[in-house]
């Protein structure tokens, strides 16, 4: 049944979206400094079953990449 | 990742994919192929990375939730509250199975720095990268690139020996602080290839400002390096801010000492800055210390206890600020690591600047408070109100302003209780008298005592100085008159009952605030009191009636009464004052008041009524000391007071003066009237022209008597009468103004009535010295020349009198001598040679020329009189002009023209007379 179906899809999506909520709450606390959409996917990484002291890793790495992309872009602006 | 099948593996791998295009921005300056090489890259190390076998990291999820659980205790219990909240709801969701995982995700990623703050450490490594990338672009040159380089530079992890030949990196000098200290060697002026030292990378970042964050990243960087180049100082910094609450608390430390007289020792180690920063924080030390000092001296009053007590809550909360500070310095000197530089105090969170801008609010305040409480010290009462009051309204700084206003509610309760005492009791409850109504002190009531203590006027007094600005003088006079009235009704009326029944039922809490509604409560309160102080008045003393009894008996206003007592008295009172006896005196008065319509009169009002003598002096007569009284006693005395007694007898005096020589010209006039039928008839022509001159002077004199008594009588009295009941009628007329009113009818009277009228209008203006004598010679000159006027028709009567007698004697002469000789001719001289005639003769005419001088004199100045009534009593007396006024001169000042110009006003009036 259709309608059900749907039903059953919107509560999971209630679910999904209260757990993402939930758990933005607690990575405020703990000064994670994730944001919504990092962490639906750091989410579904986990639930995939990557290792989470792995994925911890790669989003520090991933961060640090992303600063220097930044210096390059400052410097590249600078040197213009 | 052995379990996951192909299906999972792809999923993991878009997820990878969102994941760099998520954080890893892309960089403009690089080409579309660039950005996608990069992220190929990334995307291959990440997925190395997480394929790399791992140790199953935790097996229980409640491990991964109490090691967060332990982290977040320490820090803040407040936090881990919230976070248990949390984790239950988590558990609770029927969707995902790895939630241990995620937590555990988060828990690795706990205080990570700030991806928008910049790191230190990525741009020590970005500076490694561009310096291979630069190298390798040499070496490009040169044709010479091998892989395995490449390999090493691109590598995930930075490369353990990469340190050994990066001298110069930004990073190894954070993390060698003692190295940096040394200008010489800094390895930062040691590479003069890049800009890496940071002036240099500065004035790059300035050229590039349209980038939001560069100039945060400059300050974090600057503090770093700040922190770094920091000297030791001796004390260290926590040591001054675990001192530092004491200090603030005013109690001596081992660090910061007081001194004598409110200062404060600093140590004289410590580098400028920090001294700046400590004389900051020394104020608000040195102000609570002043002002605990100043809670503890004792106070003046009731409101000096009520500013001390505001000025100890003030204080409280600033202790309260203080223990915060102090849990904040605590917690901040545990978590310190004394390795890091600067004993890591940066990183703790607190530091004396912080402890600066913590305090500063309440500085503010205790400045203020030091201001007012050094301020109140010389003032007391209502002005310490006007003190803080003026704060409140008339400063500029809206935050003194709000604070001054806050104060006020605590401190004026004093003042309102006095106040709500005093309004709705009548009594004041002041025992330092600080409220704008004060008790007159026992010696001006001692002087005033020597009269009759007038309770209304004496007992209580304003005092301006003490009126508080919150009150407007009008309200604070409105309140004075309630208290006045309820003290009085209850004092003086004896009508406590109703008092407290008024002040039980309409009593109410006042306070500061609410101005409009305090207003309108006083003007209920003023209504309701000042309608029952009148109601008593006229209904419990009958005050009205006492007034209209004054003026029918004291004043004469009682014609049938005062005519039978003249005549019943008359014998009497022409003996010496000696041989008057009060039990006649009395007597003949109950005589007039049974003769009279006065009989109808209320008991009340008969009983107070009394003649007496007035002091004795040698050769008086009854009727100079003869007076009637009227006595008045307790609460109506407030409006007929002592004063307004001297005045009813003043008039009194006067009036029976006119009265009594009324009396005695009309009796001669009857005499001289029924004799010239009879016995006055006389063929001598000398003594017929006598009688004739006689007559007319007489007739005068009663006109002039007739004249003034009417005036006196309705012109000045009813008039002033109805002028007074009118005022006493008036719906809203208080007590105050009805003793205003009495004053004002009494004052009407006598000046109206000659007792007490100027003469002249300008005396004061000619000179200064000469003129304030003849001012005050002035100022009873009517009642002097009426007195001269009505002694001259005294003595004209008497005259007259003694003319009567001979022209009787006369007369029994002639008819014996008609006996003895039938006719015989008259002698050239009446009466014989040796008659009295011509003594006589003279003696009248004497007299009678000079009460017309002094007539002339009199209507001389009434004619020049300011006051309306007293010309038109100058136009009656003289209505077809058969006297001619005398201008009496100015002293000094020649004035015929004046004159002239008086004489052709009177042609005007006269000519306006015939009209």
């Amino acid at each position: 049944m259709p309608p059900q179906g749907s039903r059953e899809e919107n509560e999971k999506q209630d679910a999904a979206r209260q757990a993402v909520d939930i758990l933005h709450d607690i990575s405020t606390i703990l000064n994670c400094h994730l944001d919504r959409r990092t962490l639906s996917v750091c989410i579904s990484m986990v639930e995939n079953g990557v290792n989470p002291e792995a994925l911890a890793n790669v989003v520090q790495y991933l961060r640090k990449e992303a600063q220097k992309v930044n210096f390059a872009k400052q410097a590249a602006a600078a040197n213009q | 990742m052995s379990r996951a099948g192909p299906d999972r593996s792809k999923r993991v791998d878009t997820s990878i994919n969102r994941l760099i295009s998520q954080i890893i921005p892309d960089n403009p300056h690089n080409t579309e192929d660039e950005n996608q090489q990069r992220h190929d890259l990334l995307f291959q190390q990440v997925k190395e990375q997480l394929e790399r076998p791992h140790p199953p990291p935790l097996a229980d999820q409640n491990h991964a939730s109490e090691l967060i659980r332990r982290r977040l205790v320490q820090s803040d219990p407040n936090l881990a509250l919230r976070f248990s909240n949390l984790y239950s709801r988590l558990l609770a969701l029927p969707i995902l199975d790895q939630k241990w995982a995620m937590l555990y995700l988060l828990h690795q990623l706990t205080d990570s720095p700030d991806p928008t703050l910049p790191d230190p450490l990525a741009f020590s490594e970005f500076q490694q990268e561009e310096t291979r990338r630069q190298r390798r672009r040499d070496r490009e040159e040169y044709g010479s690139l091998s892989p395995s380089d490449r390999d090493s530079e691109d590598g995930l992890a930075p490369d353990p020996m990469a340190g050994a030949y990066r001298p110069t990196d930004l990073r190894d000098v954070l993390k060698n602080p003692k190295e940096s200290k040394s200008p010489d060697e800094d390895p930062l002026y040691g590479s003069s290839k890049r800009p890496v030292s940071p002036s240099e990378w500065k004035r790059n970042r300035v050229q590039v400002d349209e980038y939001p964050d560069p100039p945060r990243r400059d300050v974090a960087i600057k503090s770093k390096l700040l922190a770094d180049n920091y000297s030791s100082i001796e004390p260290p910094e926590p040591t001054i801010l675990r001192d530092l609450p004491y200090t603030l608390q005013g109690i001596s430390s081992a660090t910061l000492p007081f001194g004598p007289d409110y200062s404060l020792k600093l140590p004289s180690s410590l580098p400028p800055p920090l001294i700046g920063l400590l004389h900051t924080l020394a104020e608000p030390s040195l102000l609570c210390k002043a002002l605990q000092d100043f809670v503890k001296t004792p106070a003046k009053g009731l409101l000096d206890q009520s500013l001390r007590a505001a000025i100890n809550d003030e204080l409280r909360s600033y202790l309260t600020l203080v223990a915060t500070l102090e849990g904040q310095i605590r917690r901040a000197l545990s978590s310190i690591d004394e390795m890091a530089p600067r004993s890591g105090i940066g990183k703790a969170g607190v530091t004396l600047k912080r402890c600066v801008v913590w305090t500063r609010e309440a500085t503010m305040g205790l400045r203020l408070l030091s201001l007012i409480a050094e301020e109140s010290k010389t003032k007391k009462g209502g002005q310490i109100i006007s003190l803080i009051h003026s704060f409140s309204t008339s400063h500029g700084d809206p935050i003194v302003g709000a604070f001054a206003e806050r104060l006020l509610t605590p401190i004026t309760r004093p003042f309102y209780d006095i106040l709500r005492h005093w309004i709705y009791d009548g009594e004041l409850s002041d025992p330092y008298s600080e409220f704008f109504i004060q008790l007159k002190s026992t010696e001006a009531m001692a002087k005033t005592k020597t009269g009759s203590t007038n309770v209304w006027d004496e007992k209580y007094e304003m005092s301006h100085t003490m009126i508080p600005s919150i009150v407007t003088l009008e309200f604070a006079n409105k309140v004075h008159l309630i208290g006045k009235s309820l003290n009085f009704i209850r004092h003086s009326c004896g009508d406590a009952q109703w008092v407290e029944s008024y002040s039980k039922a309409s009593s109410k809490e006042l306070r500061y605030g609410d101005t409009a509604t305090l207003e309108s409560w006083i003007d209920d309160a003023y209504k309701i009191t000042m309608r029952r102080l009148v109601h008593l008045m006229t209904h419990k003393f009958h005050l009205f009636e006492h007034l209209q009894a004054l003026k029918s008996y004291i004043l004469l206003g009682q014609g049938d009464f005062i005519a039978l007592l003249m005549e019943s008295l008359a014998a009497n009172l022409d003996r010496p004052a000696g041989a008057q006896y009060r039990h006649t005196l009395t007597a003949q008065l109950e005589h007039a008041i049974r003769g009279s319509n006065a009989q109808y009169d209320s008991p009340e009002v008969l009983r107070r009524l009394d003649a007496r003598m007035l002091q004795l002096s040698h050769g008086d007569i009854g009727w100079d000391c003869f007076t009637l009284e009227y006595k008045i006693d307790a609460p109506v005395d407030v409006v007929v007071s002592d004063w307004g007694n001297r005045q009813y007898l003043k008039v009194f005096n006067f009036l029976w003066r006119i009265k009594r020589v009324e009396f005695a010209l009309s009796s001669s006039w009857r005499k001289v009237t029924t004799g010239s039928r009879g016995v006055l008839q006389t063929d001598h022509a000398m003594v017929q022209e006598t009688w004739k001159t006689t007559r007319g002077f007489l007739a005068e004199m009663v006109h002039f008597v007739g004249q003034l008594q009417y005036y006196i009588l309705f012109e000045v009295i009813e008039s002033s009468w109805t002028e007074l009941q009118a005022r006493l009628k008036r719906e809203d007329a208080t007590l105050d103004d009805i003793i205003k009113a009495h004053k004002n009818y009494l004052n009407s009277i006598t000046h109206k009535g000659l007792l007490g009228a100027r003469r002249r209008r300008f005396v004061a203006s000619s000179s200064n010295s000469s003129a304030t004598a003849a001012n005050e010679e002035d100022d009873n000159s009517y009642m002097i020349q009426l007195g001269e006027l009505l002694r001259t028709m005294l003595s004209y009567r008497d005259c007259v009198d003694g003319l009567y007698s001979w022209s009787v004697s006369d007369f029994t002469r002639r008819q014996e001598a008609d006996l003895r000789r039938e006719d015989m001719d008259y002698d050239e001289s009446p009466g014989g040679p040796h008659s009295e005639f011509p003594a006589l003769q003279e003696r009248l005419q004497h007299l009678g020329d000079r009460f017309r001088t002094r007539l002339q004199i009199l209507l001389g100045d009434l004619a020049y009189q300011p006051d309306v009534d007293l010309r038109f009593l100058g136009v009656s007396m003289n209505f077809n002009d058969v006297y001619q006024p005398i201008r009496r001169k100015a002293k000094g000042t020649p004035a015929p023209t004046t004159t002239g110009g008086t004489d052709k006003e009177k042609g005007k009036e006269r000519e306006r007379e015939r009209e």
